[in-house]
């Protein structure tokens, strides 16, 4: 297959070169009558992080239930570790929109849930469920149902429940935009702390700029019908991220930078309605 | 304040002890105003051997330590619980496939909706010619008046998983027996249980008729010849008894309900 991949100009990140994790070359999805995307390349390194930025409808969420397994391409093809994904794999996890957590299942449980469906032992998944519970600061909430626990804890046992399984490849879809804005805000940083200590390769869609700069190390913006890869956008602030990050006036030019691609589109979109 | 709307406060407040507007309080009030008037009625208007509450009281002990009473309730009630147990297995397996697996579904729908449509009195006299004038016509009932409340139940409960949860399934890739176990049964429980509650009240249904119908041993056919022979207060003994069973199923349900489905209703 075919090792260069087009992305408008924008040179592929050197820590994508060695060894891709995922690689997708002129991928596109249709149903029925309606194109989503089409010829997408994206290519996603080691421990790299990649946000999926663009307006709704653009056929983000869809790219990454592809990624996942959770849906064939109906062009084009999509590798993760060098294998063609024909389903769910191992290594991969994903983090839910809405949690996808099982309300008959208590914190612990849900957290247990791809350790227990990989077949693991019972006391191999004990000790891995109490590791990630105190990684996203859940301890003590163990026993407790998902109803009992506010929307921000809810999202943090579904974190806990995708990084159990010690995946290579996560993914996040809209991770936080379920939470209110301050339970946003504490969870950004925390999962950058997580990173930090366990650094994964990582794809989320978001609608937030902010934290599509604050966490990407690109930022891929889809736009138009069908979408398609519009820009590649290097972040090139350094790691570790925190709070500082975001009063650096390279982020704020970053920032500014997506916000314009991405308006210009959605004030295009607008007018495109009222005509 | 009021006292109307005092009482309306406090009627809003459970659990202040027992003054004279509390809930239980009220209850038991009501009760012993439905009992005076049943009780006045019948002395007033009805013939002597109506049944009336007093006369209840009467003969409540001795019948229910009378040995063949309690071989009948045992009898009638055994048979319900044998029956709706095989329409719980039996229900909920086509109730499943039926919800899960669209060619079981297409095949099954229309008659699994049809026989639950089905007056269990209109079919009652064939039953009793295929399986007997015995207790195997009112299992038979019983089962018939069941099962297919079960089944439609269980399938609606399979088919309305959300299908968020079976993503998450398929996502950890779990295999179809333990997406089974793990995500379609807890999440049909609610609609299981309202299946099995509507089922045993037919099923009780179900074996009184049968037993009024085939003459065979057990709380209606003691209820038809109580009644039959005059003596109303011995017949209502029965009918308590078979309320009795149906309000206890209900509240072990909502029991079980509480105690093992603790996130259902709370979402």
């Amino acid at each position: 297959m075919r090792a260069t991949i087009e992305t408008e100009g924008e040179p592929v990140t050197a820590s994508g070169a060695a060894q891709p994790r995922i690689r997708i070359s002129r991928a596109g999805m249709r149903y029925d009558a309606i194109e989503v995307f089409r010829d997408v390349d994206l290519e996603v390194g080691d421990r790299e992080v990649v946000a999926i930025i663009g307006p709704s409808g653009c056929g983000k969420t869809t790219l990454l239930r592809c990624i996942d397994g959770l849906l064939p391409l109906t062009a084009g093809e999509l590798r993760v570790e060098g294998e063609p994904v024909r389903g769910p794999r191992e290594g991969v996890a994903m983090v839910f929109q809405h949690f996808g957590l099982f309300p008959w299942k208590t914190v612990a449980q849900n957290v247990a849930y791809g350790l227990k469906m990989a077949g693991q032992r019972p006391d191999a998944i004990a000790a891995k469920v109490a590791q990630c519970i105190k990684l996203v600061g859940l301890a003590g909430f163990e026993h407790y149902y998902p109803h009992q626990v506010s929307g921000g804890m809810q999202q943090r046992c579904g974190l806990a429940r995708a990084l159990a399984v010690e995946p290579r490849v996560l993914l996040m879809d809209e991770p936080f935009g379920a939470v209110d804005a301050q339970t946003r805000e504490i969870l950004q940083f925390e999962l950058l702390k997580i990173w930090e200590m366990r650094p994964t390769t990582m794809v989320f869609v978001t609608h937030s700029i902010d934290e599509a700069v604050l966490m990407g190390d690109r930022i891929v913006v889809l736009k138009g019908r069908p979408s398609g890869v519009h820009e590649m956008v290097e972040v090139d602030l350094p790691r570790p991220r925190s709070r500082a990050t975001l009063t650096l006036p390279r982020f704020a030019q970053l920032r500014e930078h997506v916000w314009s691609t991405l308006m210009a589109d959605a004030i295009a979109a607008e007018h495109e309605v009222r005509q | 304040m009021s006292a109307a709307e005092s009482l309306a406060v406090q009627a809003t407040t459970p659990g202040r002890g027992l003054t004279l507007d509390s809930p239980l309080v009220l209850k038991a009030i009501a009760g012993v105003v439905l009992l005076v008037l049943w009780e006045g009625v019948v002395r007033l208007w009805a013939p002597a051997y109506v049944a009336r509450p007093t006369g209840i009281a009467r003969v409540f002990v001795g019948v229910m330590t009378n040995a063949q009473f309690l071989a009948d309730a045992g009898a009638t009630l055994g048979a319900v619980a044998l029956g709706l147990a095989i329409s719980l297995v039996g229900g909920t397996a086509v109730g499943f496939a039926m919800g899960r697996v669209a060619p079981v579904e297409w095949g099954l729908r229309y008659y699994v909706n049809s026989l639950f449509a089905t007056p269990m009195v209109a079919i009652l006299p064939l039953l009793a010619l295929w399986f007997g004038y015995n207790g195997d016509t009112r299992l038979a009932v019983v089962i018939f008046a069941s099962f297919f409340s079960i089944a439609i139940n269980a399938a609606d409960g399979a088919r309305s998983v959300p299908i968020e949860f079976l993503e998450v399934a398929r996502s950890f890739r779990a295999r179809p027996l333990a997406t089974l176990a793990d995500v379609v049964v807890p999440a049909s429980l609610p609609y299981l249980i309202a299946g099995v509650r509507l089922g045993a009240g037919r099923a009780l249904v179900g074996a009184v008729v049968a037993e009024f119908f085939v003459s065979i041993p057990g709380l209606g056919y003691y209820i038809l010849y109580h009644s039959r022979t005059f003596r109303h207060d011995e017949a209502f003994v029965g009918v308590i008894v078979l309320v009795a069973a149906g309000v206890a199923f209900d509240a072990l349900t909502r029991w079980l309900t509480r105690r093992y489905l603790p996130w259902h209703r709370r979402q």
